[in-house]
């Protein structure tokens, strides 16, 4: 009885729904709250480019792929935005939102592939722990490209399995997705493929499911990533200079993957991964999956989860430029590697000879590890999201340029002036459009550029001196950008 | 002409003659600074009504001869009772290294440290380090001497940056500044009294209010 409830999809859907509806409320409150990092703030500008009518213009040295704003762009419409200065930071977060729920409820379509119970502890680490449910609240492109690379590896292996036409199609949109979110989408696609051909190598004597890969199935799949891919790269055939732009981005790519300034130790995931209460848990319980994956007689696709999980996290380790955002891409293993983790515990406990004793451990250990992996999430998603301290909050703007309109704003109001003029000179002004984004009158200048006349100045603190006779009859305040970065807002001086 | 001479000469030569005393009994305030935790002061900055920031070593500030640390040791209270991280005797525990641990975070907004200096004195010099890991403008800084443990009466303000009176002490005319290893070097103008206020409204980069340590320098008042 309790065997024919299981095998039925609908039902088997649904704790999985349940998981992922909580997800979203653990997601959505406050969701305005924390101020906009450099990179949300571009991101939304590009939103505001495409409200305003502008097709979207990849550009590799600063932007990445449009998937975010094709999925942002329709969503920020149905809440009635118009224009730049219309967005919230809440509406555009609501599209990392959805697609971290998205990956929430992929764990149930995993359950075939990875095992109901495992995929179920895994959709509930993943609506929960402090990393998924901060990094969904981001305006980036990581939770989508996360929710792809899911949808890849599910398809494709359902695709691989099956030879159906429809996996195969899903496997090309999956990514296509990713590709067009970001390009290190490429690293993926290598580190599936090496993950293929080991998985074969490995399983050559049995009966390895990669072994059916046709090529009709590649060749749909193909088709479909490059008909995607083309589709959104060129914003709907309104940019073809996008594709040899996209071709040509390799160069660009591997000097930032050199560091630009964000280069780490090796372990910097490992040590991000396992910091907080929380941390030593999941490292432990993922260790004791992978390693019950490795077991020769262990499902297979556990063993083909495993060698991805080295080969990508190999990757990401080796390459000097790293942020705390990437390490998303590895809480997909993870949290299917500690979701079987807890479920051989589960049977280890039930099948004890002292399951009396067994059983409560087990009980008090999962009380614990919730508990821990709820105080995190509180801790860096909502009491100190974008403190310094917070490992998660990477060169994070600070609470302090909240105040820098509303000062602006105030001192207009009293000195009369209806619509101020604002100049802002800064080598990179980032995130300052998007918080000056409801003043009309506004222009940005680099360094050694005469600016207009303005009635507000706003500098970086190193090209002030430049502006010398321009700024003698305004007093400056200043105002934190980043933990260490510094702003100055020149005011009318009192007379 | 002549006649006009003979007389201001003798009373020139006396100015002349005190000064010259006034002066020969100050001396260079004598600090012990921490090691430099951030390379740089990242704020290069020479334009009006901004504090320039310092270029090396700070200029010696005199005071009288025979001026003391009067704060070393001495007892703190604050208008957070519950330090965020730190206890309040790091305040004036000697400690201005800068690193994990020698600094008391107090709550965010406006808040305030007091420091007894167990009798009336007269303040010549007050040196606060906030925090100088990094580059940070602490806001609305105002100092304050009173004989008045609640700073009601007999108040007398050496520094005050609080240009939109946020703390109440009034609209200051002080400038920013950006936190360095050298601390803030604040005049003290002889004033005084026995406890000395500094308050703060959080800084650039979120609302809480550190202090490494704070030195009073001065004299015990006879």
């Amino acid at each position: 009885m309790e065997r024919a409830i299981l095998s039925s999809r609908w039902i088997r859907s649904l704790p999985f729904i349940l998981l992922a509806l909580l997800g979203l409320a653990v997601r959505l409150p406050q969701l305005g709250n924390r101020p906009m990092h450099t990179d949300e703030a571009i991101n939304g500008y590009i939103v505001g480019q495409l409200l305003a009518g502008q097709p979207y213009l990849y550009d590799p040295q600063d932007r990445h792929g449009p998937s975010l704003s094709a999925l942002a762009l329709p969503l920020a419409r149905v809440q009635g935005d118009r224009s730049f200065a219309d967005l919230t930071e809440a509406q555009l977060r609501l599209t990392s939102v959805i697609a971290g729920t998205i990956t929430i409820l992929l764990f149930g379509a995993a359950a075939e592939m990875f095992g109901f119970v495992p995929c179920l502890i895994a959709a509930g680490l993943f609506a929960f722990a402090p990393l998924p449910v901060y990094y969904d609240r981001y305006f980036i492109h990581e939770s989508l490209f996360c929710a792809a690379t899911f949808g890849l590896i599910l398809s494709g292996w359902r695709a691989a399995t099956t030879g159906k036409l429809a996996p195969a199609l899903w496997a090309g949109v999956s990514a296509g997705i990713m590709l067009a979110s970001k390009e290190t989408a490429v690293l993926h696609f290598f580190a599936l493929a090496a993950s293929v051909v080991v998985f074969w190598l490995w399983n050559r004597s049995g009966t390895a499911a990669s072994t059916r890969i046709s090529p009709r199935t590649l060749l749909i799949a193909s088709g479909m990533f490059v008909a995607l891919s083309t589709l959104l790269f060129t914003w709907f055939g309104q940019n073809w200079r996008a594709l040899p732009a996209l071709l040509h981005a390799t160069p660009h790519l591997v000097s930032r993957a050199a560091g630009q300034g964000h280069e780490k130790p090796f372990w910097y995931f490992a040590q991000l991964l396992a910091s907080g209460r929380s941390g030593g848990v999941l490292v432990a319980l993922t260790c004791l999956g992978f390693l019950a994956a490795l077991k020769p007689r262990g499902p297979a696709p556990y063993r083909f989860l495993a060698i991805y999980f080295v080969l990508i996290a190999a990757i990401y380790s080796l390459i000097p430029y790293k942020t705390p955002w990437l390490a998303l891409n590895l809480w997909l293993p993870i949290a299917l590697f500690a979701g079987g983790a807890v479920s051989l515990l589960w049977q280890a406990a039930t099948s004890h000879a002292f399951v009396r004793i067994a059983i409560p451990a087990f009980g008090i250990f999962v009380i614990l590890a919730a508990t821990l992996i709820a105080r995190d999430t509180r801790q860096r998603v909502y009491l100190q999201p974008a403190d310094e301290n917070n490992p998660y909050a990477y060169a994070h703007t600070t609470d302090d340029i909240l105040g820098l309109p509303t000062e602006i704003m105030e001192l207009a109001q009293r000195d009369g002036i209806s619509n101020p003029r604002i100049a802002v000179i800064a080598s990179d002004p980032w995130p300052l459009p998007w918080y000056l984004r409801r003043f009309s009158q506004i222009g940005f200048w680099q360094p050694g550029q005469q600016p207009d006349r303005a009635d507000f100045y706003i500098t970086s603190t190193e090209v002030a001196e430049q502006y010398h006779s321009q700024l003698k009859d305004f007093r400056p305040d200043f105002f934190g950008e980043r933990p260490g970065v510094l702003i100055l807002l020149w005011l009318p001086a009192p007379k | 002409m002549r006649i006009f001479v003979s007389r201001v000469s003798p009373i020139a030569a006396a100015l002349l003659f005190a000064a010259v005393a006034v002066a020969q009994d100050k001396v260079p305030l004598k600090l012990q600074l921490p090691k430099p935790l951030f390379v740089g002061t990242p704020v290069p900055l020479n334009v009006p009504n901004l504090e320039p920031p310092l270029k090396g070593k700070r200029a010696d500030f005199m005071v009288p001869a025979g001026t003391i640390n009067l704060s070393k040791g001495k007892k703190v209270t604050a208008s957070d009772d519950s330090p965020v991280t730190g206890t309040l005797d790091l305040v004036t525990d000697g400690d201005k290294a800068g690193d994990e641990g020698s600094w008391v975070e107090l709550g965010p907004g406006k808040q305030w440290v007091q420091i007894d200096l167990a009798k009336k004195s007269t303040v010549y010099a007050v040196l606060v380090w906030h925090y100088h890991s990094q580059a940070r403008v602490y806001r609305d800084v105002v100092a304050q001497v009173s004989d008045d443990p609640n700073f009601k009466s007999g108040v007398t303000t050496i520094f005050n940056n609080d240009f939109k009176n946020e703390v109440g002490a009034g609209a200051g005319k002080d400038q920013n500044y950006v936190e360095t290893y050298q601390g803030k070097l604040i005049d003290g103008k002889g004033a005084q009294g026995r406890y000395v206020r500094l308050y703060s409204n959080g800084n650039t980069t979120n609302k809480l209010n550190d202090y490494i340590e704070v030195e009073v320098w001065g004299k015990p008042a006879a």
